[in-house]
């Protein structure tokens, strides 16, 4: 056990460069710093310019719009310009480009000089992305983020990864790291894979350009517009219609190729895949004096901070709790299964810790961030949770009586793959009443027919619906079926800490609570919304922020302790 | 002022409330996670009640104790959110203010009041909060094994005819003089708890009680319909 930490004597005075500042962590992360650590030094954070926008604008209207600073609004109300404005720095760049997009010369020179801490939340955390798109953001940005370490006077890189980067794995899994071995046993080496890939992926562009890809994309679209009624002789249809489906194939074929190594490594899907990628470019980069994983595990709604609830965007439970709150009601799993998830705040409490530990030399390589170890939450008691919410929920404040007497009460359960009530059945006697709708016996009413042939519109909604859930299912599998992931969180119990704000003990969760009180009525309020085309509640403060110009705002003058 | 060594046991069943345990064993039943589990544990419930309605005048524990098997197997977080449903949306629009008014009253007179409910802890921890003028709340316990509930009331069963036993221990933890104490039941099997103090009273008395209360000369008192 080390010596207690004290969260505001590390941070005083440090400069840190954030990235992913735009994410769902990293903005509670720099909330929750900025309002506890005010004594901390310059809080630079890396933004993309996009076309139009200015890096600095973009994250005005994060601090503007987010309610993730809601808290920093209300404490310092027409004050919270300034107060920003003296601590943040709003940095143009690029995690995925060498010297982290950095263009000026100066300002690059001037973070390798004052930089103590690199937190580096920048990721693109689909499940299977787009195989280039995950190489861009999750392993190119990890080896420019060590890179941009390795320049730098002093700086320390605190890497936000995931737990899952350690595969397909069962039992309990330690906080260590092995850059050089794969979860399916076979030796890795990092460079030689980006290498591989990067061959695989010119060659799919390049059998995407092929005139048998032209060809191919062509035919496809005259017969999607002839399926559709549409007219083929117009060649601007054709042309925008081909092009669509090319780009698809080309998509489709980089994810295919993704899946396929990640699941020859014995990696889930192509994030943690590439994520791991990351980790071992990073390990392989910079001494082990200057670097830190953090690996969190299903991060999901807040427990307390900003607020009890608050999420943001499609996260990882937030699609599989919204479907439990439908008409779907079986999932399979695998009962007794953990199923990992620790609240968003719990996570930037401990990546503080972690990171002042870095800071000052007492870390340990690997912080795994979860709650299967200490606080057991299985798979079937979260399902258990989560039809207790959506029933909490509807009884009372459900749209329709439909809703408040019968949905209310149609919980959703955990079983086995095989149960005669698994979806696919599901979709199968779907597809059969569809089929048979569209085509009721000859011999009755004329009118009988029309209204089941309309009624067939239902079945092909749902239909729908169930190709989504299905496909969700299959996602979520290797987390909820097919491993039985237990990940050790013990190394940042070794760092006690002086101010109680920052305990990131998951024992202290109280999971009834969290899921029926917290977390399912946060993802109504953020996430449900962006499933139903809604827009969620936005946040307006009293006092609109402006980020003042750095000249206008100097850095707070503390002193390092 | 509370006396210290003088206490009023009240039952809370037929006198603060006008449900029992069955109906809460039914609700519980009929929100159960399955189905097909629905059925099941609804029907059981509809053969305890014949049996609870039997027995209830004789052996109330394994009366309360047959109800309770409908809820076997049902998980904690289920079992603890349905019964603060239950006491929330059911039990406390149930509450008799006739009910409140005779606990105020003795706790005016400076009694120590004890409430004595057949139900469970998930129950009457919620229905506490609406509920007003009594020092104590004691209420049955329900057996969990690995947060899954077996079904069984853990000894002493409030309700039933240890209940003789329970209270001498209670007065001699609280050094009260059971002579110079008061009791109010509802319920047959509620005589061996008013027979045992000073002051017994029987409330909304059933037929068994209201006889035994005449032939006892123990006042009556009535205000349920």
């Amino acid at each position: 056990m080390n010596t207690p930490l004290s969260i505001k004597h590390c941070y005083a005075g440090r400069h840190v460069l954030l990235t992913g500042v735009t994410g769902f962590l990293g903005k509670v992360w720099l909330a929750m710093v900025l309002q506890h650590v005010p004594e901390i030094g310059k809080i630079y954070v890396l933004t993309r310019k996009k076309a139009l926008r200015p890096a600095a604008d973009r994250f005005e209207r994060q601090v503007q719009t987010s309610p993730c600073f809601r808290p920093l609004h209300e404490k310092y109300g027409a004050d919270m310009s300034r107060f920003v404005s003296e601590r943040v720095e709003v940095v143009s760049g690029d995690v995925s480009l060498p010297d982290m997009g950095v263009e000026d010369p100066e300002v690059l020179a001037r973070l390798r000089r004052d930089i103590d801490l690199v937190v580096n939340c920048a990721g693109l955390v689909d499940f299977d992305p787009d195989l280039r798109d995950a190489m861009t953001t999750n392993v190119d940005g990890a080896r420019n983020a060590a890179n941009f370490v390795a320049a730098c006077d002093k700086a320390v890189l605190l890497h936000i990864s995931t737990c899952y980067v350690t595969g397909k794995k069962n039992g309990k899994i330690a906080e260590d790291i092995r850059p050089d071995l794969a979860p399916s046993g076979d030796a890795f080496d990092v460079e030689a894979e980006s290498a591989d890939i990067q061959a695989s992926i010119d060659a799919i562009l390049a059998d995407h350009e092929s005139a048998e890809m032209e060809r191919r994309a062509h035919d496809d679209a005259i017969k999607q517009i002839r399926d559709k009624g549409g007219d083929e002789n117009n060649a601007m249809l054709v042309r925008n219609t081909a092009r669509r489906i090319k780009r698809n194939l080309l998509k489709d074929a980089m994810v295919a190729e993704g899946q396929r190594r990640a699941a020859r490594w014995g990696f889930t899907n192509i994030y943690t895949f590439t994520k791991n990628m990351a980790e071992a470019w990073i390990a392989r980069r910079l001494d082990p004096g200057r670097w830190a994983m953090f690996r969190p595990a299903i991060v999901e709604s807040s427990m307390s901070y900003p607020f009890p609830g608050w999420n943001q965007g499609f996260n990882t439970c937030g699609p599989l709790s919204y479907a439990l709150g439908s008409w779907f009601r079986h999932l399979p799993c695998k009962k007794g299964n953990p199923f990992d998830i620790i609240p968003v705040d719990y996570v930037c409490r401990g990546m503080t810790v972690a990171g002042a530990a870095l800071m000052r030399g007492e870390h340990a390589p690997v912080y795994q961030c979860g709650s299967s170890d200490l606080n057991l939450l299985t798979i079937d008691r979260a399902v258990e949770l989560v039809a207790l919410a959506h029933r909490k929920h509807l009884r009372t404040r459900g749209d329709t009586t439909l809703d408040r007497v019968l949905k209310s009460r149609w919980d959703a359960i955990a079983v086995t793959p095989d149960h005669p009530m698994r979806i696919e059945n599901v979709r199968k006697m779907t597809e059969s009443v569809d089929e048979w709708l569209r085509d009721p016996p000859k011999d009755w009413p004329e009118f009988i027919r029309r209204r089941l042939t309309d009624f067939a519109e239902h079945t092909e909604d749902a239909l729908e619906a169930i190709d989504k859930i299905e496909r969700m299912c299959e996602l979520y599998m290797p987390f909820i079926h097919d491993n039985h992931f237990a990940f050790y969180t013990r190394n940042l119990l070794r760092h006690p800490v002086v101010e109680p704000e920052w305990d990131c003990d998951p024992r202290s969760i109280d999971w009834r609570h969290y899921w029926i009180d917290v977390h399912i009525p946060g993802l109504r309020k953020w996430c449900f919304p962006l499933f139903e085309n809604k827009t969620p509640e936005s946040y307006a403060p009293r006092h609109p922020f402006r980020l003042r110009s750095p000249e206008a705002a100097p850095a707070p003058h503390a002193e390092v302790v | 002022m509370t006396q210290t060594n003088t206490a009023a046991f009240v039952r809370v069943e037929g006198i603060l409330l006008a449900r029992g345990v069955l109906s809460a064993a039914a609700y519980l039943a009929g929100n159960a996670k399955k189905f097909g589990e629905r059925a099941l544990r609804l029907g059981l419930v509809g053969l305890a009640a014949p049996v609870h309605r039997l027995l209830g005048q004789t052996d109330r524990a394994l009366a309360h104790r047959l109800a309770h098997l409908a809820i076997r197997g049902m998980s904690r977080d289920r079992v603890e959110v349905l019964c603060e449903e239950y006491a929330e949306d059911v039990l406390k629009d149930t509450i008799l203010d006739q009910g409140l008014e005779l606990l105020k009253r003795l706790q005016a007179e400076g009694r120590r009041v004890v409430l004595l409910s057949d139900s469970i802890e998930p129950i009457m921890k919620p229905l506490a909060r609406h509920l007003k003028h009594y020092d104590e709340l004691a209420y049955n316990h329900i057996e969990f094994e690995d947060d899954e509930a077996t079904g069984r009331l853990l000894d002493p069963v409030i309700g039933s005819n240890v209940g003789g036993r329970w209270l001498d221990d209670y007065a001699a933890a609280h050094k009260l003089e059971l002579a110079r104490c008061s009791a109010y039941g509802a319920h047959g099997p509620d005589m061996l708890l008013l027979s045992r103090v000073g002051k017994p009273c029987a409330v909304n008395p059933d037929f068994v009680l209201r006889r035994s209360a005449k032939d006892a000369d123990w006042p009556i008192i009535d205000y349920r319909d």
